[in-house]
């Protein structure tokens, strides 16, 4: 699995994120003083995160789960502790009516049909509830909105907004308005050009036709969704006291449960929920609802998958310390659970929560006793055989990437270009297609070590990748072995017996035939054939190849197909 | 100049055959009896009879006078201590076949006699000459010039040994192609097509080819109405209509989970315990700490037996085997494709507890379409981490390093 790459090295969820919390805040949330340490080794497991920095108050924590975007604030981690210090059960959220409109225009259908929208009042908006509403919403709007692809999110201020607002499309340089920390009037069109978030965002309007507006009746503009807010409507501030918030974007499964965890801080925060009719052509649809979900669990599954032995009073107790509402029928627990959580699919989902309850430092590892019988794969222990014999015959194994080049690949080896895997998003000339041969590898490594001591002998086995209509994924990996040798004055024959001493070894009868290779000196290469078929080439590398390589001293090598060979010795 | 032949030097040390037969003679003997007692009894009696100590009456030996000391003795002596001998002694050594010329290079080290030498040879060896030479002392504390022996890669013969281990562990290795198709990076281990999850990570896409083919449609309907409705798995499914055409799309490995999804449609022995160490593929911004190639090595255990308790048991199994640490802790993890997650910690003597691998047990929805209805345990180790520091590096670049100095000078371990 993948995150096993840890913190320095490569992550397992390259999106984890990562949020900032004030260590003040999150104590008066959960309603208990817990100590650093405490909250550090114990409590922070409990929302899944772990600290990764201490700045004063200054808290930095890696919330370990991309698919709770309800844990990804001050707000959500307090509800998880506060479930097991003490505030166990459901928490319950009410939402009053406002009575405040959304005409939906079919016009957004093509463009980002979807909108879904809250009212929030009574908030007493200071700088944590500030900060922590707008890093909960970059990290909903990055993370599970796909960078504000499926989910962009605005917050406005209710008192500037006079219902019923309209969510419609104009012409790019159809309406004029002050966009987020500006100052002039800009069109959108100029907003896409000209604002930085225009142009971050802008892709996701390419090729529009018209853009997405939000407008209220006065004719206000709200926001240019995806893309800004205005500057009179949807600017937040510590005196702002009832705000509005939206999510657009094109399917509801993403929008309702990224509004859901927009809003329920701010309940959290003694907010009062309202809702909003958004009235799509022949539907209308009330939004927050955060009426609790229906889930059950059975207790033997429970045991059988935890390995624990619980009682039902025990799988309830450990529920509702998770937020759960439980209750036991039988060998049943029927659950209710909020609707801030969207990640629950499956009994299994359940069973987690439990083990986060019960504590996992509780658990007891067992290793399990299964006799099984350990296995090489064949063509790795094949490799190593090789890998023996090239060391025993005084040579350094090399590891290169197996992306590299077409320059590589192609010109510096002197070689026409063919058709090879090629990567599609870019992010360095360096690793744009994939080596169909090791040979450029090695000799890029002589390249890079021209003032270490001569002679260098050096050698790699490793996969290729080829080109095979015939495979399920139209490619195949191929295991090679590349040699080269570099000094001064170096003879063909000393590579010669290299192989020789390799090949004979590996038990195989070859045979060499004279060839040409665009990479090696006319005259000095030759094409190593065992059984008719040919399974490698040996030869003198082109002063023209070395030259591209910048190398300054002679140098000759092999590269044989290890695949082959080893297949050949199986039979 | 002479040297003494092997008959030569046997006869000094033993003494002459003649001489020997002569002391052997008290009483008269008969002549069977004596050929019994006496080595090389043809040559002993010939020359005894020549020096007149013996003669033969009636098929008996009589001893006619004690013998002395022969030329033939004082000659092999002589020629023993390397000195010049007269003529017809010469000639007589010679005649019996006890000496011999020296060549040239016996001659050579002849003259080193007496001398302080440097190098000790064959033939100081072969004539014991050595013994009288002095062998001059060698300044023994100086270091010889470098000498650069053929070696693994060192972060590839770790892997090696991470292998080794995994085998002795009682795990078999899998294999799966580099280029994947989304379907068994993705779809398989039932990450919705449309869904955030799926973006866990950033994955490769590629220009050429596109599209690659889907496995038995068994499989493909299974795990799309898992994605679409949960089929039979108990699961709501994610619930949108999954795309053939976007799972066929190929892609570089993201991660080696989809080696085990491909293990489990293939097959299974129960109990089974698998893993891979492969190269996997994401772009990133390429960092000390991140590359756009690495290894993962990881697997799974599959028993009707297991439990949350194995999973953590296998983390801590193998942070005893890979870390030597006992000292181990758990915290809750996330992977789209397991439920319920855990990750391991070891505690290391100088840079605390550090993030060493995680572990999961499939989700329903991933194994049963594929036709596994029992828990599967899902592991991973970070196997880059656990390299650098065994390494000593602190760039993960160097753990494909392009530097030869480093390469030669790196120890074994």
């Amino acid at each position: 699995m993948p995150y096993m790459q840890t913190r320095i090295s490569k992550r397992l969820c390259d999106n984890m994120p990562t949020i900032e919390v004030n260590y003040e805040d999150l104590l008066s949330l959960v309603g208990k003083h817990i100590p650093l340490d405490e909250l550090r080794e114990k409590a922070i497991l409990y929302a899944k995160g772990e600290i990764e920095a201490v700045d004063g108050v200054n808290l930095k924590i890696d919330i370990k789960d991309t698919n709770r975007p309800d844990l990804w604030s001050a707000e959500g981690i307090a509800r998880e502790i506060a479930g097991r210090y003490g505030k166990p059960g459901l928490p319950e959220y009410r939402v009053g009516k406002s009575n405040i409109v959304v005409n939906v225009d079919p016009k957004v259908n093509k463009i980002r049909p979807l909108i879904v929208c809250a009212v929030v009042r009574n908030l007493k908006i200071n700088d944590d509830i500030l900060s922590q509403m707008i890093q909960l919403q970059e990290k909903i709007s990055l993370t599970f909105g796909r960078n504000r692809k499926e989910v962009a999110i605005g917050v406005y201020d209710m008192r500037r907004i006079k219902p019923p607002v309209k969510y419609t499309t104009v012409k790019p340089n159809g309406i004029k308005f002050v966009p987020l920390e500006f100052k002039q009037k800009m069109t959108p069109r100029e907003i896409l050009k000209k604002h930085p978030k225009g142009k971050e965002f802008r892709h996701l309007l390419e090729g529009c036709p018209e853009y997405p507006i939000l407008i209220d009746s006065a004719g206000e503009v709200l926001s240019l969704p995806p893309i800004i807010n205005s500057n009179y409507t949807g600017k937040v501030t510590r005196k702002t006291r009832d705000v509005f918030v939206e999510c657009t974007g094109f399917d509801f499964r993403f929008l309702v449960p990224a509004l859901n965890a927009i809003v329920s801080p701010l309940a959290d925060r003694g907010g009062r929920l309202e809702s909003v009719e958004n009235i799509y052509p022949g539907k209308k649809m009330v939004t927050p609802d955060l009426r609790p979900k229906k889930t059950r669990v059975h207790i033997d599954y429970m045991n059988r998958l935890s390995g624990l032995n619980l009682k039902i009073r025990d799988v309830c107790r450990l529920l509702e310390k998770a937020r759960y509402k439980a209750k036991p029928k039988g060998k049943v627990v029927d659950l209710l659970y909020p609707a801030y959580r969207q990640d629950i699919m499956h009994e299994r989902d359940v069973v987690e929560d439990v083990l986060i309850s019960y504590g996992y430092d509780k658990i007891e590892p067992i290793v399990p006793r299964l006799a099984t019988i350990g296995k090489q794969s064949e063509i790795e222990a094949f490799s190593e055989s090789a890998a023996d014999m090239m060391i025993g015959l005084g040579n350094q194994e090399i590891l290169s990437y197996t992306l590299t080049s077409k320059k590589n690949l192609f010109d510096r080896m002197n070689l026409p270009e063919s058709p090879v895997v090629e990567i599609e998003n870019i992010i360095s000339s360096n690793w744009c297609v994939f080596r169909n041969s090791l040979l450029p590898g090695v000799l890029e490594f002589l390249s890079r070590n021209k003032n270490r001591e001569y002679p260098q002998r050096i050698f790699e086995i490793g996969d290729i990748i080829l080109l095979d209509e015939r495979e399920e994924t139209k490619t195949r990996d191929v295991r090679k072995l590349a040699f080269v040798l570099s000094n001064t004055t170096i003879g063909y024959e000393e590579v010669s017996s290299m192989l020789d001493a390799l090949l004979s070894n590996l038990g195989l009868k070859y045979s060499l035939k004279q060839s040409n290779h665009p990479s090696f000196i006319k005259g000095r290469a030759a094409s190593i054939i065992v059984s008719g078929k040919e399974i490698g080439v040996i030869g003198e590398i082109h002063p023209l190849v070395l030259s591209r390589w910048n190398l300054e001293k002679p140098v000759a090598g092999f590269e044989l197909n290890l695949q082959q060979i080893f297949e050949k010795l199986k039979k | 100049m002479y040297r003494l032949t092997e008959e030569g030097k046997r006869y000094l040390r033993d003494g002459l055959p003649e001489t020997n037969l002569a002391n052997f003679l008290k009483a008269p003997l008969p002549i069977k009896e004596a050929r019994e007692k006496i080595k090389n009894f043809n040559i002993a009696l010939l020359w005894a009879k020549k020096n007149n100590w013996v003669k033969i009456e009636k098929g008996k030996l009589i001893l006619l006078k004690e013998p002395t000391k022969t030329a033939a003795q004082e000659g092999l002596e002589m020629v023993s201590r390397a000195e010049e001998l007269g003529d017809e002694i010469l000639n007589l050594l010679l005649k019996r076949k006890l000496i011999e010329k020296e060549t040239g290079i016996v001659t050579e080290a002849k003259k080193m006699i007496g001398k302080e030498i440097t190098n000790l040879t064959p033939e100081l060896i072969k004539t014991g000459l050595w013994k009288r030479v002095r062998l001059k002392p060698y300044n023994v504390t100086a270091k010889g010039i470098k000498i650069y022996p053929g070696k693994r890669q060192p972060y590839n013969h770790f892997l090696f040994l991470v292998r080794r281990k995994l085998v002795e562990l009682g795990f078999r290795e899998m294999t799966g192609p580099m280029i994947e198709s989304e379907f068994w990076n993705f779809d398989a281990l039932y990450q919705a097509q449309d869904h955030p999850s799926r973006d866990w990570a950033q994955t490769y896409t590629l220009k050429h080819p596109k599209h690659g083919k889907l496995p038995k449609p068994r499989i493909v309907s299974q795990v799309k109405a898992t994605h679409e409705n949960g089929w039979k798995t108990g699961s709501t499914g994610w619930g949108y209509k999954w795309d053939p055409k976007k799972a066929s799309q190929l892609m570089p490995r993201a991660h080696g989970t989809a080696c085990s999804a491909r293990q489990l449609a293939k097959g299974v022995e129960i109990p089974g315990k698998y893993f891979a160490i492969k190269r996997c593929f994401r772009p990133d911004v390429i960092d000390a700490t991140h590359g756009v190639e690495f290894n993962q090595v990881e697997g799974i255990v599959i028993d009707p037996s297991l439990t949350f308790k194995n999973l953590l048991g296998i983390l801590k199994q193998f942070a005893i085997e890979f870390t030597g640490t006992k000292k181990v802790k758990f915290s809750s993890g996330y992977f789209p494709f397991t439920e319920p997650s855990a990750e391991l910690y070891v505690k290391h003597p100088k840079m605390g507890w550090i993030e060493s691998g995680g572990a999961g047990i499939f989700r329903p929805e991933l194994t049963e379409p594929l036709g596994i209805d029992i828990p599967v345990i899902a592991w991973g180790l970070g196997i880059d981490r656990l390299a650098m520091i065994k390494l000593d590096i602190k760039d993960i670049r160097e753990l494909f390093s392009k530097n030869l100095k480093w390469l030669r000078e790196m120890p074994v371990i």
